[in-house]
């Protein structure tokens, strides 16, 4: 499977580093990074779709805005900025409950 | 659920002021417990690297040894500190509680004194495209940078006013980012007579000159009196346009030009964040720098509840002014619980007190030259979206205020603004002014913060 490539750190990312995935694709990740950071890293700009369907991506980076909100470890709405990287941990950008389950808007 | 003993200070916020405060009642005999939702102190301006590196090449000295400052106060006192990281704070429970959750769940925080550092969040502005991914505050570009060690666009410009502008720009560059404008929205002229205020920091006003040096030695355009118009791209940003501002902050569109950028930092102000203060039922008042603030006494205590409130979360103030105001509601705490006399308290708080009056004196010329301009409302056209969670139009704003409503509650009611997830933090600011132009000033009110403050995930609840 093709992994995703981190093309916007500053400094190198330690060599105690583990993976987690994006889309179903590998990326590398390591202790301490949020997973706005990775996907940021992972050169990602669209990262929610939110309850009105509109695509944003991180706006405050410091848990005020809500624009981040992805599936985590097939939770929706974990806040990506807010939330620390974990071994094997799933994420999924772009989709919410209302998009999942078809729910609509009156 | 935990509960513990409650003969502790318990601080909420572990940035400046909530460290400052921690060591100094540490300095006296009294114990506390930090609460931060991050997961390290700091707050945003000091946390530093949450992942471990070898080299900081984009950071400056001056950051660099702020950030050692504020661990080093922690470390010497670390005994008399508990620290409760990625931990929020839900909202008060009971009288003298707080409700509390992390990974594993929710607690129960009892405190005898409450001390209130809950900082500040950035003023949104909205303006056609801010919606677009790629358009990031300004402080969301620099946590990127100095937390997560992350360039958050290779080709970025900076729109907005005030100190953070240069700097970021310098931090984006050292980056390794092509940073191929800056866009202050005051003029210069405004900005050379504060000059007299400016010389009451005059290293800080230094640094500040040698970062536009920087600027200008790398051929980083920095436009004194111009600002953002738009934002364009289909799925993310890939432009925006910038226009020169009159002195009102209007746009001369005429004049606009087109700026090609992957992502940019957006910087027109902050609010100071009092969700919690306003729960607690502490007295506030309006203030245009920073909004809603509490009313405190010269100690920074509040009269109607015994909370202390410090920090940029009782008016913008800085980092500096922080440390200071942390320290005097310490000192005066350890007054109150008899550990000092009251001379001990006048003579150490008489030097703290002198040091705020000069940051404050300094950071007032930057407000008056960072003061926002009316025109800055009128970015947003008729059918932009000025709520991001629930997608509301200015238009609708416009509909309610014409149809009489003339207070916050009823424009949320009416028109939905401040009802999703973010709970109003991101389009009140806007709301709020929308509402002081069209000449409603009096018993706006506020977008109520509701408990909890942050959401609860029903894995909790289980
Ligand atoms: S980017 Fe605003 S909450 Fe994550």
């Amino acid at each position: 499977m093709k992994s995703l490539k981190r093309t916007r750190d500053i400094t190198p990312l330690p060599s105690r580093n583990f993976k987690i995935t994006v889309d179903d694709q590998p990326v590398d990740a390591c202790e301490g990074e949020t997973v706005l950071s990775v996907l940021l890293a992972a050169n990602y700009a669209r990262v929610m779709e939110n309850d009105r369907n509109v695509a944003s991506g991180a706006y405050c980076g410091m848990g005020v805005c809500h624009c981040c909100q992805v599936k985590i470890n097939a939770k929706h709405k974990q806040r990506a900025c807010q939330t620390l990287v974990e071994p094997q941990m799933s994420v999924e950008t772009l989709t919410n409950r209302f998009k999942e389950e078809g729910i609509k808007h009156d | 659920m935990t509960s513990q003993t409650h003969d502790k200070v318990v601080i909420v916020g572990g940035g400046p002021a909530g460290t400052a405060a921690a060591a100094e009642l540490a300095r006296h005999g009294l114990k506390s417990v930090i609460i931060d939702e991050a997961p390290k102190l700091g707050g945003v301006i000091y946390r530093g690297p949450l992942r471990q590196t070898d080299s900081l090449p984009h950071l400056d000295d001056n950051l660099k040894r702020a950030m050692t400052a504020l661990q080093t106060r922690y470390q010497a006192h670390s005994d008399s500190i508990e620290v409760k990281t990625q931990t929020r704070v839900l909202g008060p429970e009971g009288s003298n509680q707080l409700l509390l959750s992390d990974n594993s769940g929710l607690s129960r925080q009892p405190y005898g004194h409450l001390i209130l550092a809950t900082g500040c969040h950035e003023r949104s502005v909205p303006f056609p495209g801010w919606q677009l991914p790629g358009v990031m505050l300004l402080g969301g570009v620099q946590l990127q940078l100095k937390s997560g060690l992350v360039r958050p666009g290779q080709r970025m410009a900076l729109v907005g006013t005030g100190p953070l502008l240069p700097l970021v720009a310098c931090q984006l560059h050292k980056a390794g980012v092509d940073v191929v404008g800056v866009y202050e929205a005051s003029p210069f002229a405004k900005l050379a007579k504060e000059a007299v205020a400016l010389l009451n920091k005059p290293k800080l006003t230094l640094s500040g000159m040698s970062m536009m040096s920087y600027l200008k030695k790398h051929k980083i355009p920095f436009k004194y009196g111009w600002g953002i118009v738009s934002a364009q791209g289909k799925e993310q940003l890939n432009s925006i346009q910038v226009a020169p501002y009159d002195s009102q902050w209007r746009a001369q569109r005429d004049l606009a030009q087109q700026v090609d950028v992957d992502a940019i930092g957006v910087g027109y102000g902050f609010v100071a964040r009092t969700q919690l203060a306003m729960l607690l039922g502490l007295d506030h008042h309006y203030s245009k720098v920073s909004g809603y603030v509490p009313v405190l006494d010269e100690w920074h205590q509040s009269q109607n509840h015994e909370a202390f409130v410090v920090g940029d979360s009782n008016g913008l103030l800085g980092a500096d002014a922080a440390i200071c105001e942390g320290q005097l509601a310490a000192l005066r705490l350890a007054w109150q619980c008899g550990k000092i006399t009251e001379s001990q308290l006048s003579a150490r708080s008489t030097k703290v007190k002198n040091k705020l009056a000069r940051i404050k004196k300094f950071r007032f010329g930057f407000d008056r030259f960072s003061d926002r301009q009316s025109g800055l409302l009128s970015l947003a056209q008729p059918e932009t979206v000025v709520c991001r969670c629930e997608q509301v139009r200015r238009e609708q704003l416009d509909k309610a205020i014409a149809q009489g409503v003339k207070d916050i509650t009823s424009l949320k009611m009416r028109t939905r603004i401040g009802m999703g997830d973010c709970q109003g933090k991101t389009c009140s600011s806007y709301a709020l002014d929308y509402l002081h132009q069209a000449g409603l000033t009096e018993n706006i009110g506020v977008i109520k913060p509701r408990f909890p403050l942050d959401p609860i995930p029903f894995t909790l609840m289980e």
